[in-house]
């Protein structure tokens, strides 16, 4: 499955962006990273994720009403498109095949 | 709460917007408005704060981008011409418009090429030095390889000191890390001949002295390894200026005979042309090791060098010759007790320790200049923004590219930066001419590289890149002030356009303030080099030394083996000297004060002995004839000077500074008292006498004992005659007077006194007139930089001021309008270049070699010629509008 190869923190944001459901936008995103795996995430990084992802269609995006506390500007909310769950599905899978068998020596 | 006007910061949000592309502009800064909304509900600085860092932290990520992005502009399609490289004939064709569009305005186009060419020829200049001084002052091959070896000991004041000969041969033989290890020691040599006898810098180096540099003579051949013992060391390699100038350039000087100190020498070899190292050195001899030589491990006369072994690193080097040394100090307690070794690049170990702090306090006073430059031309294409902002916003409205704009201003700054390039070479050269110049070649010698000084491919590689530099630095600013995208406000505002110059003028106005800010410390550092010298030179020495006539001389071992033919030589001189019609008094002394020489002793005084005999104090050391202390006008506060009583087989004496006697007999009377110099005999105390400053950076007040010539005849010492006029009128006749008695005797560093401090302050000189033209450029150009800013003020709101002057307002009103502007800019940056400059203070007298402290009130009143030459500047302006004709200015509406 080349074609959907994701790199490690493409990763953790698409899992992220799915775990937000439809509340998906940088800020929430990059906190929930940080909550769930304790490492910090430059802004910057973040978006060169999304906008990655986005181009790899793997992500789609909107735009909400322009909001008062934005100065005047729109959210950005990410969905993760059916590629991109395949991608995530893909991706899991190979951890799983990789992980069978070395439970006893991992786990501790 | 939230507060609804907790808005992040302008500037911060600006930048970033610029970096950022637009389908991501939105969401970016959305999301940090929106998180900054939430931090300033419990701090609005620290949100302020935090907004600034990550606006910066995402803008170092998106710049380079940006940057990319405006260099690569696809052309839009309908204008799309034949096909081929688009990129290029774009580049070509905004070239071609940047080139005109500089053209139409060809005096502001000057005086940002003349501003520049300042800057970046400053810049050059001391780049250029750097280079040659720092960089690469040796042009030997593989100089990185060549290593200098140095003896440390405890509590020396010294990064380099010299070695034993024992020392050296154990280092040789036992350190394989190190290949062609060799040493060299300083030789004053005075060589005879058919002309006038001439006193000549030779240096005694051992056999492997040439190949270990990687030099081969340009005749005959270097020195070989027997001829390293006594008796086949008579042969020397001499120097091509030497050759020439003496010899005619000759080629069978190979092999024939020279007397150098009296002695033949047969002439082995000639060095290649411009090799004189060190010191400009013109005669070299071998070193003769002999068994004596082999165990002398107390007399260190030794500078060491050799190249680094093929498969051997410098550590592995350094490491070796610690093991070395550390059994050298067990073998020889006595004498190796605490004496370790150094190993330094060449570059490094040769390098004066006194160049790194004056380059550094140039350089960073040139990239002043610079930048107040730049800050100039900043101004001046704010400037010139605001007049073409209309033409700039109409083709913006028609639907023209910002990113194309902006590229077009770029290239039109590039265009002018590079236009800089050409006199900015001819700055630093004429700079580096003057420089090279005005150093005599007397002291030029002592500094390596000086005279290879100069502009040439590496420095224009290197100016190119900073001009490129500047020019995306001050063309960025304008680009984006006048490109920006509020193309409806300003079409409306018409032609005045002056609430649209309102945050333009905000910034020019701080770019105004910082130029004052930053040319006051170069105004600081400057004074206090130019204090500095001319305390040296004109301060209290402790001697007089005007009307002082000195010249020095170097008896030959062979000819004045004996103290009594010094002795008789001397005393000859003096009566010939005495003699000189206009002389009044003559005398010798071992040292002449002012010239970089010296020379110390070991103190012991009687009844005291040392508490560390391998560490004893140590004390200046001077034999002098009796007039000595008249001469040099030298008081005698107590007891007496040396009288002829004091002769050869009389009672020891010495007379001691006050300086000596007040460390030494601090609640005693010293007269009477008896001490030891060296291994010398006891010497009775009979006189105290005034200090004197021997040198300012090293030797001021030192302790010194001056004994009397008779019983002490050095084989160096210097003549010094008190004239009654014009002393530098009797130096022939002074010549003429040691000539009688030997002619076969040279003398050199023939000069009045007080042209002797001069040349010993010389470089405290050069960095502040260095400093004084860098900060005269930074006065000027900060000067310049008030009435561009006033001037254009002035231009813009000539209607306004037309108007108030039409209803009442009178011309002193108008101006204390413009006057009390600059006044604020002025006093702002004044006040803000008095913090910088105290803040620098450390760093300027750490430049200075600490010969000077920044002072409040120096500060004070350059703060306050600064602040004139800014009103004066801004006055112009002032005058302008208050002539301002109403009817003129209302009928142009």
């Amino acid at each position: 499955m080349a074609t959907l190869y994701l790199g490690e923190f493409e990763q953790v944001v698409l899992l992220a962006v799915l775990r937000l459901g439809d509340g998906a936008y940088a800020i929430p995103i990059r906190e929930e990273i940080e909550a769930r795996t304790g490492r910090s995430v430059a802004r910057g990084a973040l978006y060169t994720a999304l906008e990655r992802l986005e181009s790899k269609r793997y992500l789609r995006s909107r735009f909400s009403e322009p909001l008062a506390e934005r100065g005047g500007r729109s959210r950005r909310y990410f969905t993760v498109t059916a590629t991109g769950l395949a991608a995530v599905r893909a991706a899991r899978r190979a951890l799983l095949q990789l992980w069978g068998g070395l439970e006893g020596m991992l786990e501790s | 709460m939230r507060r609804p006007d907790a808005t992040p910061p302008t500037v911060a949000e600006r930048l970033l917007s610029a970096m950022l592309e637009a389908h991501w502009a939105e969401t970016i800064l959305g999301d940090l408005h929106e998180e900054h909304a939430r931090r300033a509900a419990a701090g609005r600085f620290t949100a302020a704060i935090w907004y600034c860092t990550q606006a910066l932290r995402l803008a170092s990520r998106y710049g380079p981008r940006a940057v990319w992005r405006c260099l690569h502009v696809e052309r839009p399609p309908a204008i799309s011409a034949p096909r081929g490289d688009s990129l290029m004939r774009t580049l070509g064709l905004d070239v071609k418009y940047a080139l005109r569009s500089n053209l139409q305005r060809p005096w502001l186009a000057a005086l940002i090429v003349l501003t520049l060419a300042l800057g970046l020829g400053a810049n050059a200049a001391v780049l250029a030095m750097v280079d040659a001084l720092i960089v690469r002052p040796f042009p030997f091959p593989e100089v990185d390889r060549i290593l200098l070896l140095s003896d440390s000991s405890r509590d020396s004041e010294y990064r380099r000191e010299q070695v034993s000969p024992a020392n050296f041969l154990d280092w040789k033989r036992e350190g394989d890390r190190i290949q062609r290890m060799s040493a060299f020691s300083w030789w004053d040599v005075n060589l005879v001949g058919r002309d006038e006898p001439e006193r000549v810098q030779g240096f005694r180096v051992s056999a492997d002295f040439f190949p270990a540099l990687g030099v081969q003579p340009a005749l005959g051949r270097g020195f070989l390894a027997d001829e390293e013992t006594t008796g086949r060391h008579r042969r020397a390699v001499i120097g091509d200026g030497l050759w020439h100038r003496r010899f005619g350039g000759d080629p069978a000087i190979v092999g024939r005979t020279i007397t150098l100190d009296a002695e033949p020498y047969e002439v082995v070899g000639v060095a290649p042309q411009g090799f004189d190292f060190p010191m400009g050195a013109e005669v070299w001899a071998p070193l003769e090791f002999d068994a004596n030589a082999a165990r002398q491990r107390t007399n260190r006369s030794l500078t060491v060098i050799g190249r680094l072994a093929p498969d051997a690193s410098l550590e592995e080097a350094r490491a070796q010759m610690t093991v070395i040394a550390e059994r050298l100090q067990q073998q020889y307690p006595d004498t190796n007790r605490e004496r370790g070794v150094r190993v330094y690049t060449f570059s490094d170990g040769m390098l004066d320790p006194a160049l790194t702090p004056i380059l550094a306090l140039w350089q960073s006073a040139a990239l002043f200049v610079l930048i107040i430059g730049c800050t100039n031309v900043v101004n001046l294409l704010l400037a010139r923004g605001a007049e073409r902002q209309r033409d700039i916003a109409v083709r913006l409205a028609m639907g023209a590219d910002r990113r194309r704009v902006v590229r077009e201003l770029l290239i039109e700054s590039a265009v002018l930066a590079l236009a800089a390039i050409p006199p900015t070479l001819l700055f630093a050269w004429i700079g580096l001419d003057a420089l090279k110049g005005s150093m005599p070649a007397s002291i030029a010698r002592f500094v390596p590289g000086w005279m290879s000084m100069q502009v040439d491919l590496r420095i224009l590689a290197i100016t190119t890149l900073i001009a490129l530099g500047a020019a995306v630095l001050f063309g960025i600013v304008p680009a984006l002030q006048c490109t920006r995208p509020r193309l409806a406000d300003t079409l409306k505002e018409g032609a005045r356009g002056a609430s649209a110059g309102r945050g333009r003028q905000r910034i020019r106005r701080a770019l105004v303030v910082a130029e004052i800010t930053l040319a006051l410390p170069l105004l600081v550092a400057s004074a206090m080099g130019a204090i500095g010298a001319h305390r040296f030179l004109y301060g209290p020495q402790g001697y007089d030394p005007d009307r002082v006539l000195a010249m020095e001389m170097v008896l030959p071992r062979a000819a004045y083996e004996g103290d009594d033919a010094r002795r008789e030589f001397v005393e000859r001189v003096l009566d010939h000297a005495a003699a000189i019609p206009g002389a009044e008094r003559a005398a010798v002394m071992n040292i002449v004060p002012a010239r970089g020489n010296n020379n110390s002793h070991p103190l012991e005084i009687e009844g005291r002995p040392n508490a560390d005999p391998a560490f004893p104090p140590s004390v200046d050391f001077r034999s002098a004839t009796p007039e000595i202390f008249a001469v040099l006008d030298i008081p005698v506060h107590r007891g007496r000077a040396f009288t002829t009583v004091d002769g050869k087989n009389a009672q020891p004496v010495v007379v001691i500074s006050q300086s000596l006697a007040e460390r030494y007999w601090p609640s005693e009377d010293p007269l009477g008292r008896r001490l030891k110099l060296g291994t010398g005999p006891w010497l009775t105390v009979v006189g105290i006498c005034g200090d004197v400053v021997h040198d300012w950076f090293n030797r001021r007040n030192y302790p010194t004992a001056y004994v009397p010539f008779t019983q002490s005849p050095t084989r160096i010492f210097g003549l010094m005659v008190r004239t009654g006029g014009e002393p530098a009128a009797l130096s022939s006749a002074a010549r003429a007077a040691v000539r009688a008695v030997d002619a076969n005797q040279p003398v050199y560093d023939l000069m009045t006194l007080r042209a002797a401090l001069g040349e010993r302050t010389l470089g405290l000189q050069y960095i502040a007139a260095v400093m004084g033209v860098l900060g005269t450029l930074a006065l000027m150009l900060a000067a310049g930089g008030v009435y561009g800013v006033m001037a254009y003020m002035v231009a813009q709101r000539s209607h306004e001021i037309g108007v108030r002057i039409a209803l009442g307002a009178t011309r002193a009103d108008v101006m204390k309008l413009t006057v009390s502007h600059t006044v604020r800019l002025a006093a702002a940056g004044v006040a803000l270049g008095i913090a910088l400059s105290l803040l620098l203070g450390r760093v300027i007298e750490w430049g200075l070699l600490g010969t000077a402290t920044v002072d409040a009130r120096i500060v004070a009143a350059l703060g306050a010629v600064l602040s004139l030459s800014a009103l004066a500047a801004g006055y112009i302006p002032a005058r302008r509008a208050a002539s301002i004709d109403p009817i003129c200015t209302l009928r142009g509406e």
